[in-house]
């Protein structure tokens, strides 16, 4: 057998990474081959080389570089979830007020009711008739009706409508109830 | 009340039961049990993937993203049994990774950055010439045989393990570690030689 064949088997014999029996041909060949055995040896000197100089690793500096950065990290990781967890909860409080709001299912107040008779338009426009199509002009029109209300009346106009004032705890919100010239609300 | 509980632990750190239960209260946020794990195993970690990239800077960024993935997966890592051979593997594909995201990723300047300032001149000099001997050695190597000669040779791990760690057969390792082992004697007999 060519040494170039022992080569590979020499390699992991210098490692003892030869089960028994290989391990056993081995060294009965390396007994008998001079070449061989410088050749062990080089492979011995290599890995004893890589070793020794494996054995300087980083410096102390070096490692807590990485750990400052990994602590860093987490503890930053850490306080975006905190902030992330809060908004949510923040979020959900006021989702949950704004479905639930606290006066909203109790009996409203009992509105302070006022009663008072503007004069009467000058001119009431008889309201279109109704066409789907156009309905914001119709709006229009029937805020128009509403404004001369508060007009002073025609001397001969014989139905004044009657307007009722409610005066509610907000006091942002009065409702109007108008009713026409025939008493019916408008 | 955790951290008391660590703390308790801590000295038995070594030892199974002691690392179990770092990882327990590590697991449920203690940053301090965190930081005690990442102090046992940090030289290991930043050592092999300086072997494996051959640049500080880009060891030290896997180190980090290792340790994290750590923290991510401490619920695996503690049913998979063994720290070591889980960070051994996460680490050779974060610089895997890493290596194909950064394909120039091989440097030798780090090697004077090592040297430890306590030595003498002559000593320093040697002790450079090593590592540079080292650094350049595995460069000569395929990715594949210099993940198993730094894991077998450097980091003294079994054929079975090293197979284990790189996802491979032992019969692959071993062809590996010896392809390794005869281009390293080659490098570095003719590197000192032309320094003698």
């Amino acid at each position: 057998m060519n040494c170039r064949d022992w080569e590979e088997r020499l390699a992991l014999y210098a490692g003892d990474d030869l089960a028994p029996a290989e391990r056993a041909a081995v060294e009965r060949h390396l007994g008998e081959c001079a070449g061989c055995q410088v050749f062990l040896s080089g492979l011995k000197a290599g890995i004893d080389t890589l070793r020794e100089a494996h054995e300087d690793g980083p410096s102390e500096a070096h490692l807590a570089a990485v750990r400052a950065r990994v602590l860093a990290d987490l503890r930053h990781r850490r306080r975006s979830r905190a902030w992330a967890w809060a908004v949510a909860t923040v979020a959900a409080v006021l989702l949950l007020l704004v479905a639930v709001r606290p006066g909203r299912k109790e009996a409203p107040p009992v509105p302070v009711v006022a009663v008072s008779r503007p004069p009467a338009p000058v001119e009431i426009e008889r309201p279109r008739p109704r066409q789907p199509v156009r309905r914001v002009r119709h709006v229009v029109a029937r805020n128009r009706v509403r404004t001369p209300l508060l007009a002073s009346p025609p001397p001969n106009e014989p139905a004044e409508p009657l307007v009722v004032k409610l005066i509610t705890d907000d006091p942002d919100v009065v409702i109007y109830l108008i009713s026409g010239g025939k008493g019916e609300p408008k | 009340m955790r951290t008391l509980a660590f703390l308790a632990m801590a000295g038995a750190i070594n030892g199974q039961d002691g690392r179990v239960g770092v990882i327990e209260a590590a697991k449920a946020g203690d940053l301090a049990a965190f930081e005690q794990l990442i102090r046992q195993y940090e030289r290991m970690v930043l050592v092999t993937a300086l072997r494996l990239l051959g640049r500080l800077e880009d060891a030290q960024d896997v180190s980090q993203e290792v340790f994290l993935k750590l923290y991510r997966n401490l619920g695996k890592v503690e049913a998979s049994g063994s720290l070591s051979g889980w960070l051994y593997r996460v680490t050779v594909n974060v610089c895997h990774d890493l290596r194909r995201r950064r394909p120039d990723t091989v440097a030798v300047e780090d090697a004077g950055e090592l040297a430890s300032p306590d030595a003498d001149p002559q000593q320093r000099t040697a002790a450079a010439e090593r590592r540079r001997a080292l650094e350049l050695s595995l460069r000569l190597l395929s990715e594949k045989e210099r993940a198993a000669l730094v894991l077998r040779d450097l980091e003294g791990l079994s054929t079975e393990e090293v197979a284990r760690v790189l996802g491979s057969s032992e019969a692959t390792v071993r062809s590996q570690i010896s392809k390794a082992r005869v281009k390293v004697k080659g490098f570095v007999e003719r590197y000192f030689r032309r320094r003698v």
